[in-house]
């Protein structure tokens, strides 16, 4: 029960990790069908730019807002200068984004150094609660607070606000958006830096989580955040949380389970979703 | 049918074709033929890659996988049976049957959705393929790879250029062929417009799984190559670096015109010769991938057609076609 109870938390931890990074992917593609192939390099920035602060300042707190930032300044880079050339070209789009992202993952080594480096939650996060049998790792714990206080944030915001409403029409149909006077490119400016930032704060909490971060994992992770946003179904947001919560206790089962499976059972999820569901499991309605 | 066609541009990729043929016998040295060598053989899997993204316009992000397919496959049985030439070609038939299985299944997987799905499955399996070669290290002894024995005859440097050049001129007009073939012009037809061509009438899914099939067994004939000329297999035939190779090369050669892929091999092997040359200089070069990032991203934005690319619509009155491939040669 209590092994159960722990790998359960484990994936939910995970799953909400890959839901932050997912989360800005699922509506960057869903907004202007962009697929950005170089998310985990925002993912891997956030990581790094945080570290580095937390290994200077020592106080996380700081680190997760300088990595927030960080996320939103390449977000807007990203968008500007890689994205906003080749509008409308999925083939040039697909190409330069990935060519964006192997930059990125080799500044990474430029700037910080080519070695791996090791992190370790902050002292009032670390150490565990006893329930019974059950230990509940705080840091764990903290992550999945975090998850699903940002769902619920950009689910309310989504749902009931103006913007939330442009940006689900936007998802929808881009060009009735327009037709009403909407600047959708602005919008997607902006919801591109949410993105990006998302993704860099995934990376951040990650590092302290895995215990130890390095350049390549912004190509790992980038194909991670590929694979849940299709099981989860393009463009849709609710999807990409329970597709991220689905590979997330899926890993930590298999980890344990079958450990030979573990690096492939994502693929093999997405397979079948490909085969049996090609729109995802969750299909925005038009 | 090659004859018929004799027009003046066969003549010219002949003539260069007979230039080769004779370059090794006056550049002697191992090193040089060695380096042209290897240019053959990643011409030949760039031509490859040319098929897909040029002419059909889909992304493969994983084309290493059947480069690598076509390697491992052949170190094995070479390493493991005797290196006649009987073994070599039972694995060739084996690479190839093999590559075209795994291109079929990821085909018909995700050639039916829109381009970034292949591109994505294909990432994702060459992961897997390279997880697999360093977890299963009884059978390909992980990341530290092994040495083996070729056939006698093909352990001379001059033999293997031969071998490799005579490939990549058999391939290079088979391909072309192919291309400008009815089952060509559908490909072409596919890539600047999908739906019309559904409407056409064509069963748009058949002609995509079967030119990523051709395209993965020619990549995995020039892994097999490529392993001839090695004679050192190890997990770095399915690292992803070979992808960003690939399409570096036909990229910046020029998309879907064969000849640019070739010249992109060229152009790219050169380079890497030159900027490991240059690490003890400077330890920017030992982060080569920045400046091949950079200058393929501003390749994809200022020149999406490549060298040859742009020559060509320069020299058709620079008509103003997404990619010029509609009269190749």
């Amino acid at each position: 029960m209590d092994l159960i109870a722990s790998l359960t938390v484990n994936g939910l931890a995970t799953g909400m990790l890959i839901f932050l990074l997912a989360a800005g992917l699922t509506l960057i593609f869903g907004l202007m069908s962009v697929l950005n192939f170089a998310h985990g390099g925002l993912f891997i920035w956030g990581a790094y730019a945080g570290v580095w602060i937390y290994y200077i300042t020592n106080s996380f707190l700081l680190a997760i807002i300088v990595a927030i930032i960080t996320g939103l300044v390449l977000g807007l880079i990203t968008e500007r200068l890689i994205i906003r050339p080749v509008y409308g070209n999925h083939i040039q789009q697909i190409l330069i984004t990935l060519g964006f992202m192997l930059v990125l993952q080799e500044l990474i080594k430029v700037v910080f150094g080519p070695d791996q480096k090791a992190v370790h939650p902050p002292a009032w996060l670390e150490g565990s609660f006893q329930m019974g049998d059950v230990i509940l790792i705080k840091y764990r714990l903290f992550i999945i607070a975090i998850g699903l206080l940002l769902f619920l944030t950009i689910y309310l915001i989504l749902k009931k606000t103006r913007i939330g409403l442009i940006v689900r029409a936007g998802v929808m149909d881009r060009e009735m958006v327009q037709t009403l006077g909407i600047n959708i490119r602005f919008v997607f400016m902006a919801v591109f830096m949410v993105g990006a930032a998302l993704a860099a704060l995934s990376g951040v909490l990650h590092a302290p989580y895995s215990g130890v971060i390095y350049a390549e994992m912004g190509l790992e992770f980038s194909i991670l955040a590929f694979i849940v946003v299709v099981i989860g179904g393009m463009g849709s947001f609710t999807g990409s949380l329970f597709a991220a919560i689905l590979v997330g206790l899926a890993q930590a089962f298999m980890a344990y389970y079958v450990p030979a499976l573990s690096l492939a059972v994502n693929m093999l999820i997405m397979t079948v979703v490909l085969i049996f569901r090609p729109q995802g499991l969750f299909k925005v309605k038009g | 049918m090659i004859l018929k066609s004799m027009t003046k541009s066969n003549l010219i990729y002949l003539g260069v074709a007979v230039i080769l043929l004779i370059l090794p016998f006056i550049l002697t040295g191992r090193s040089v033929q060695f380096m042209i060598t290897q240019i053959f053989i990643f011409a030949i899997f760039a031509m490859s890659y040319d098929l897909l993204l040029g002419y059909t316009g889909i992304i493969s992000f994983g084309h290493a996988m059947f480069f690598g397919i076509g390697a491992y496959t052949t170190a094995i049985f070479m390493d493991r049976f005797d290196a006649s030439f009987g073994a070599l070609l039972v694995a060739i038939l084996v690479a190839v049957l093999f590559a075209a299985i795994v291109s079929f299944i990821v085909g018909v997987l995700t050639l039916r959705l829109k381009s970034h799905f292949y591109a994505m499955l294909t990432l994702a399996f060459a992961g897997l393929f390279l997880v697999a070669a360093e977890k299963w290290r009884s059978l390909t002894q992980g990341n530290d790879g092994f040495t083996f024995k070729v056939p006698e005859f093909l352990r001379d440097s001059t033999t293997i250029y031969i071998v490799s050049l005579v490939c990549l001129v058999l391939i290079f007009f088979g391909l072309r062929r192919m291309t400008q073939s009815p089952f060509g012009r559908v490909l072409v037809a596919i890539r600047e417009n999908e739906e019309r061509t559904i409407s056409l009438g064509f069963k748009v899914l058949h002609y995509k799984v079967l030119v990523s099939v051709v395209s993965g067994i020619v990549a995995s004939f020039a892994g097999v190559l490529y392993m001839l000329s090695l004679r050192f297999v190890n997990t770095s035939v399915f690292a992803t670096d070979v992808t960003i190779d690939v399409l570096l090369m036909t990229i910046i050669g020029g998309v879907g015109t064969l000849v640019g892929p070739i010249l992109g091999a060229a152009l790219i092997e050169l380079a890497h010769h030159w900027i490991s040359g240059l690490a003890n200089v400077h330890w920017i070069f030992e982060r080569w991938i920045i400046l091949y990032g950079t200058v393929y991203i501003l390749v994809v934005i200022f020149f999406p057609l490549g060298i040859v690319g742009t020559i060509r619509s320069k020299l058709s009155n620079g008509s103003k076609q997404k990619i010029p491939s509609k009269k190749a040669g």
